[in-house]
């Protein structure tokens, strides 16, 4: 858990610059046993992404239904809150995947 | 030439009633006496270990082992996830070779089943990338997503998958110290709840307590050893933390390249090894492995699996017949460790039921993370 404002600071950096960024999906899993931070939101999916750009990104599905799943789905970045965090802590945001 | 003297490994399991110092101390003990030899001939401790500091606050192991054996020796621990075991193992051979030391003790051990499945969920992500970890990814997570990737690519279906659990199970069936020591059926696995699609409970090794051990010497003047076993081969690669910075999600590179490297060095090739100790986390890993070493074609792993050629008696390069980490258990530090005491004993014709009739050639394949670390180790008679 990150709980430093620096460290999430130095992490955050660049995560403006990653949203609204298109991508298809080349694998997917759906997480049921997840770790402590993460039991809230189970189940979710997980996938990777193929980008535009040609890299390949992993980040959660968020929004998604059913017939999502499947690969070549497009998806787009978004900004999500990531997590729920004990009551005072930070609280983080990360990119998340939602299907187009 | 290095050659293994002692070998023993705990019971594998939920061992509530022994704390890691008492489990540390019983192993090396019968390690030792397993060879009729004293804690006064061991120059350095290795110890392989990947959890201690993040489930009991409590690293120094080298230290701690060493005041549990009573002595004042050089005493490392070496970490690679849930390749900790092998990295001792290979970073001990490296001592003996550079002439350092003579005889080492090399130890496995891991302590897990006091701690919730959350907080071992999260601890084993340490062994990941920051970018998986932020996806909320777990391990099961990142080998089911390459279990979607195999099944898609070589037509292979949960079924195929499920015959690796189905017969580690049977092989742990004959192991007296296999956590699981109960056979299952493709039936079983299928209806087992699911952790990560495709990957169910039954596709997943379970949370273990162990702790396994060996006693190796560049020496052959300790005493005349009756059955001589000697490690033929050590090597280790690495790969990217994340799995999808890699090129392929169906073929590990880091086992490919650490295993070309050990045939090369034992003057062998994948068809000669007689059994083999697998890293079989999960039902894919153990299908992946075989094709990676060299013992399947690519896409047939699972096929050759389901079809019998790694089972006991039938098969022709027998995998895991300890029962893997899937039937025998996975205490990960202690993993790597107890592969070699395994093919230790069945180099020796020492391996009871589950013997595999006249091995001679045996290898150990002992991965961390994703295949992030793979350590392969080939053992000789």
């Amino acid at each position: 858990m990150i709980t430093s404002p620096v460290k999430l600071w130095r992490r955050q950096k660049n995560t403006a610059s990653l949203i609204g960024k298109k991508g298809e999906i080349l694998q997917w899993t759906i997480i049921r046993v997840p770790a402590k931070s993460f039991m809230d939101q189970a189940p979710y999916p997980v996938v990777i992404v193929k980008m535009e750009n040609g890299e390949n990104m992993i980040g959660q599905l968020v929004d998604w239904q059913e017939k999502d799943l499947m690969i070549g789905k497009e998806v787009i970045s978004v900004l999500r809150l990531l997590r729920t965090e004990p009551k005072e802590d930070i609280i983080y945001y990360n990119i998340k995947f939602k299907p187009l | 030439m290095i050659n293994i003297l002692g070998a023993y490994a705990t019971k594998f399991g939920e061992l509530w009633n022994i704390s890691p110092r008492a489990l540390a101390k019983e192993v090396m003990e019968n390690a030792l006496k397993s060879f009729g030899l004293k804690a006064s001939q061991i120059d350095a401790l290795f110890v392989g270990n990947m959890l201690s500091g993040i489930l009991g606050n409590q690293t120094n192991l080298g230290s701690l082992v060493a005041e549990e054996l009573g002595v004042q020796i050089p005493a490392f621990r070496i970490e690679g996830a849930c390749a900790s075991g092998g990295l001792a193992l290979h970073n001990a051979i490296n001592s003996l070779k550079a002439g350092q030391y003579k005889t080492v003790l090399v130890l496995g051990i891991e302590k897990m089943t006091d701690h919730s499945q959350d907080e071992i969920t999260t601890a084993l992500m340490a062994a990941g990338s920051d970018e998986e970890r932020m996806a909320g990814s777990t391990f099961p997570g990142v080998y089911a997503l390459m279990a979607q990737a195999y099944m898609r690519k070589y037509s292979v279906s949960e079924e195929d998958l499920a015959a690796v659990s189905v017969k580690n199970h049977y092989h742990g069936s004959l192991n007296p110290k296999a956590q699981f020591q109960s056979p299952i059926t493709i039936a079983d696995v299928m209806k087992s709840s699911k952790i990560a699609d495709p990957l169910k409970l039954l596709d997943c090794s379970p949370i273990s307590d162990g702790a396994a051990a060996v006693v190796i010497t560049s020496e052959n003047t300790i005493r005349k050893v009756k059955k001589p076993i000697q490690i033929v081969a050590s090597e280790v690669a690495t790969d990217t933390l994340s799995l999808h910075d890699r090129k392929s999600f169906t073929s590990l590179s880091a086992v490919v390249e650490a295993s070309g490297k050990a045939y090369r060095k034992a003057g062998i090739k994948s068809g000669d090894i007689d059994v083999a100790e697998i890293h079989d986390c999960f039902s894919i890993s153990e299908a992946i492995a075989t094709e990676d070493l060299g013992f399947s074609e690519k896409g047939h792993g699972a096929k050759d699996i389901a079809q019998g050629r790694r089972t006991l008696s039938n098969g022709d390069i027998i995998c895991n017949p300890s029962g893997g980490l899937k039937a025998c258990g996975h205490p990960v530090g202690a993993t790597g460790i107890k592969q070699i005491v395994e093919i230790t004993e069945q180099l020796r014709g020492e391996a009871g039921k589950k013997q595999v009739k006249g091995a001679k050639i045996g290898l150990t394949h002992n991965v961390g993370g994703s295949g992030t670390v793979a350590v392969i180790h080939i053992l000789q008679n």
